[in-house]
């Protein structure tokens, strides 16, 4: 069902339609400091399911990486 | 370590070209390639799991300027799930095997090509968030299938139009 929200949402999805993809990607991406994240030069797992369950333990709630 | 820029994007997508990586962006950063106007911190790129495309991948990387030592180059080739990298000039997260995605072939069948840059399907897109089931994919989740609705309705416009 289509809703006042998502009839703005359409108009926005039609605007960006019409920018290009340099202008896309340069309002896109941001970049702001995620703890414990971002303390790392690298990490590795061996599943997916490994991953979920490191970021439940160790990142903060706020960070929206645990599971629902 | 700096945000990450549409020169940079070129760089991945020439670079992976020129190892000829089989490769697909995905998450946001894959829907936001495909046309969805959203913000997003994190580069994640579905990468096919052998070990010819693993020395291909480190060598694309090791071109990009990722700092690998060489038992992280040991790791990508052997394709661990998930490899976040956050020692080159951007972060980029590498995902052999991500959630709701069977197989790679399947997922690169159904692939966009978004000038040169080769991306998962937008419903491959929200399969992945919604396998993964985590906070900050519910949020976007909406919106995202509305963008998939707005590409199904504007392609049987076009369609129309064609007529």
């Amino acid at each position: 069902m289509e809703t006042s929200e998502t009839r703005a949402w359409y108009a926005e999805f039609e605007a960006a339609s019409k920018r290009s993809l340099e202008t896309r990607l340069k309002y896109a991406f941001i970049k702001t400091y995620k703890p414990v994240l971002d303390d790392e030069p690298y990490r590795s797992f061996a599943s997916t399911a490994e991953y979920r369950a490191w970021c439940e333990e160790n990142l903060p709630d706020w960070l929206g990486y645990g599971r629902v | 370590m700096g945000v990450f820029e549409y020169r940079q994007a070129t760089e991945v997508r020439d670079a992976f070209a020129k190892h000829e990586v089989a490769y697909l962006f995905i998450g946001k950063a894959g829907a936001v390639l495909l046309g969805f106007p959203d913000t997003t911190q994190d580069v994640d790129v579905f990468v096919q799991k052998s070990e010819q495309n693993g020395l291909r991948l480190v060598a694309a990387l090791l071109q990009l300027g990722f700092a690998l030592t060489d038992k992280q180059q040991l790791e990508i080739r052997q394709g661990r799930d998930f490899v976040q990298l956050n020692n080159g000039p951007f972060d980029l997260d590498l995902l052999f095997g991500p959630d709701g995605i069977e197989r790679f072939e399947d997922a690169w069948s159904r692939r966009e090509e978004v000038e040169g840059f080769m991306v998962c399907s937008i419903d491959d897109i929200i399969a992945s968030k919604k396998s993964a089931n985590r906070a900050k994919d519910r949020e976007s989740l909406p919106r995202l299938e509305a963008f998939r609705t707005y590409l199904q309705t504007r392609g049987r416009n076009r369609t129309e139009k064609d007529v």
